[in-house]
C-alpha cells in the first residue's frame, strides 16, 4: 500500500539560494501530522512542493493516486491566503461551500440530497449555517477562515493539507476544529498534514510532529528537518 | 421604427443581441481573474490582425482570429512568467500589438486608412451576414462551454491553487479561456471598435457584480444590462450618427453611475430605518 504522501530527500532552491534540504517523510491514512517551524521556515514552500505547485530542485514527492479503499484519492487543500477572498467575489457562503462537493465526482452532475447534507453539516461544524446566504466578500477574516474549512470538510477528502488553518479563530473554535480533525483521522482514516504555529495546542491531537529547523552549517537561510524531531505521538 | 427596415440595422441588432449574451460571461471571468485589461491588450493586437489582413488581401477577420489566438497563448505564458507582476505581460503585448498595427498600416501605403477607422471606432453599417453568423456560432459555443464547465470555472476564478489541487487542468483552461476571449474580441471589434470593445465586455459584468450576491445572478443581470446598453447605444448611434462603440460605452457608464447612486441611497435608507427601529425599541 502506497503512502498518501511520500517525500524523499526533497530539496528546493529559489534561483541560486537553497531554501529546503534533506526533507524525507511520509503521511499515511489515519496519520495526523503537524508541521511546525519558525516564521519564514519555508513551511508553506514545502506544502506547495508536495502539492505540485512548486517543483523540487532535488528529490521526489509522490502522492498516492488511490485512497485506502482503492478509489481515487481526493485532496482537500486550505491555503494560507485562501481566506483573503476579494471583497467583490460574487458568491454566497452556501455556493462556496457547495463547490467543495464538485471534487466528489460532481463537476458535471447536479448535487444530490447527500451532497446537500454534507454541506449543511460542514457549515454547522464551523458555526456558519446561519450565515449561508451572506456574500463571502462581506465576511470578517475569522468567518472567511471558517467557511474555507467548511468547504474542505464538505469535500470530505481522503487527505487534508492545511496551511495555518486556524488563523483568526478563538481558542474554543480551535479546540473544536482540532477535535473534528482528530475524529476524521481516527474514525474515518483521513490523512492530515497541517502547518501550524499552535504547537502546544495541537500536540494533544496530532500523531506526528515534523519541525523544520535552520541548517547551521549553511551560509543561506536554509531549512531542513531533523529526523529526531519526527515523533510518534503518544499523547492522545 | 424606420431604422428596423434597414438590413444593416437588423444585422446590427442581431449582432448586439449575441454580444450581450456572451460579454457578461467573459467579462465576469476576466474581472475575477484580474485580467480586465487583457481584453484591451487583445483588442490592440486585433488591430494588427486587421492591418495584416488588409495588407495581404485576406479577410481581416480571419487573420485577426489567428493572430489574436496566438497572442492569447503567449499572454498566458507571460502571465505565468511574471506571476507577481502580471500586468507586465499586458503592457508588453499591448504596445507590441499597437506597434505592429501601425507598422503594417504604414506598409499598406495608406490604402486601408478608411477600413482601419471602421475597425478602430466600429461601424454598424459594415456588419455583414457572415459576421452575424460567426457571432451566432461563437455565442452557442461560449454558452455551451459555460453551461458544461461553470463549476470548474467557478473554482478556477475563486482560487487557482485550489483548482490545481482539485485536479483541474488549470493551464489548459486558462489558455482556452484566453483564446475564446481573443476570438470574441476579433469578431466583435468591427462592430464596436477596437478602442472600446474591452469596455463593452467588462462593463456589464462590473455593474452587475454590485447588484447580485450569486455567481449566476451576476451573469444574468449582466446580460440584461448589456442588452439595455447595446440596443439603446445602437439607436442613439443611428439617430445621432455617433460611433456605436462610444454610444454603448457611455450608456453603460450612465447605468454604472445610476446603479451606484441607487445602491448608496438604498443603503442610507436601510441604515436610517435601522436607527429608527432601535429608537422605538
Amino acid at each position: 500500500m502506497m503512502h498518501y504522501i511520500e517525500v524523499k530527500n526533497l530539496a528546493f532552491q529559489y534561483e541560486e539560494e537553497p531554501i529546503l534540504e534533506n526533507i524525507s517523510y511520509a503521511v499515511d491514512a489515519s496519520d495526523f501530522v503537524m508541521l511546525t517551524g519558525e516564521n519564514g521556515a519555508a513551511k508553506t514552500t514545502l506544502l506547495r512542493n508536495i502539492l505540485g505547485l512548486l517543483k523540487p530542485s532535488k528529490g521526489s514527492v509522490q502522492i498516492s493516486p488511490i485512497n485506502r479503499i482503492g478509489e481515487k484519492l481526493v485532496i482537500g487543500y486550505v491555503s494560507q491566503q485562501v481566506a483573503s477572498f476579494n471583497a467583490g467575489f460574487p458568491s454566497t457562503v452556501l455556493e462556496l461551500v457547495q463547490s467543495g462537493r464538485y471534487q466528489r465526482g460532481k463537476w458535471f452532475k447536479k448535487l444530490d440530497k447527500d451532497d446537500r447534507e454534507h454541506v449543511r453539516r460542514s457549515l454547522d461544524s464551523v458555526g456558519m449555517w446561519e450565515m449561508r446566504h451572506r456574500k463571502i466578500g462581506e465576511l470578517s477574516g475569522g468567518q472567511k477562515q471558517r467557511i474555507s474549512l467548511a468547504r474542505v470538510f464538505a469535500t470530505d477528502p481522503d487527505l487534508f493539507v492545511l496551511d495555518e488553518p486556524t488563523t483568526g479563530m478563538d481558542t474554543n473554535s480551535r479546540e473544536e476544529f482540532y477535535k473534528l480533525l482528530k475524529h476524521n483521522s481516527r474514525e474515518h482514516g483521513k490523512g492530515i498534514l497541517m502547518v501550524t504555529h499552535d504547537h502546544q495546542e495541537i500536540r494533544h491531537y496530532a500523531d506526528k510532529h515534523i519541525e523544520l529547523v535552520r541548517k547551521e552549517d549553511s551560509p543561506w537561510r536554509c531549512f531542513s528537518m531533523d529526523s529526531c524531531k519526527e515523533l510518534s505521538k503518544p499523547h492522545s | 421604427m424606420e431604422m428596423f427596415f434597414h438590413g444593416f440595422m437588423q444585422r446590427a441588432f442581431q449582432a448586439s443581441f449575441l454580444i450581450s449574451l456572451i460579454a457578461p460571461m467573459l467579462g465576469l471571468f476576466l474581472i475575477l481573474r484580474r485580467q480586465s485589461l487583457m481584453a484591451d491588450t487583445l483588442s490592440h493586437v486585433s488591430l494588427a490582425g486587421v492591418a495584416l489582413g488588409l495588407l495581404i488581401g485576406v479577410n481581416p477577420t480571419f487573420t485577426n482570429i489567428i493572430l489574436v489566438s496566438v497572442i492569447a497563448i503567449v499572454l498566458e505564458y507571460l502571465r505565468v512568467v511574471y506571476r507577481t507582476y502580471s500586468e507586465i505581460s499586458i503592457a508588453i503585448l499591448m504596445s507590441a500589438g499597437m506597434a505592429l498595427a501601425l507598422v503594417l498600416m504604414g506598409l499598406n501605403d495608406g490604402g486601408a486608412t478608411l477600413s482601419m477607422n471602421q475597425f478602430l471606432f466600429g461601424s454598424i453599417v459594415t456588419i455583414s451576414e457572415q459576421q452575424v453568423w460567426m457571432l451566432f456560432v461563437l455565442t452557442i459555443m461560449i454558452g455551451l462551454l459555460y453551461l458544461i464547465f461553470r463549476k470548474p470555472l467557478y473554482i478556477l476564478t475563486f482560487d487557482e491553487e485550489t483548482a490545481f489541487t482539485a485536479g483541474l487542468p488549470i493551464k489548459t483552461m486558462s489558455v482556452l479561456f484566453n483564446i475564446l476571449t481573443g476570438v470574441t474580441i476579433a469578431v466583435t471589434m468591427p462592430i464596436v471598435g477596437a478602442l472600446l470593445v474591452s469596455a463593452i465586455i467588462v462593463l456589464p459584468a462590473a455593474i452587475s457584480m454590485r447588484l447580485s450576491n450569486r455567481f449566476n445572478g451576476v451573469i444574468l443581470i449582466g446580460i440584461v444590462l448589456a442588452l439595455i446598453g447595446m440596443f439603446s447605444g445602437l439607436v442613439v448611434s443611428y439617430k445621432v450618427g455617433t460611433p456605436p462603440g462610444a454610444s454603448i460605452t457611455l450608456i453603460l457608464l450612465i447605468v454604472f453611475v445610476l446603479t451606484t447612486l441607487v445602491k448608496k441611497i438604498s443603503y442610507y435608507i436601510k441604515i436610517e430605518r435601522l436607527f429608527k427601529r432601535n429608537d422605538i425599541l
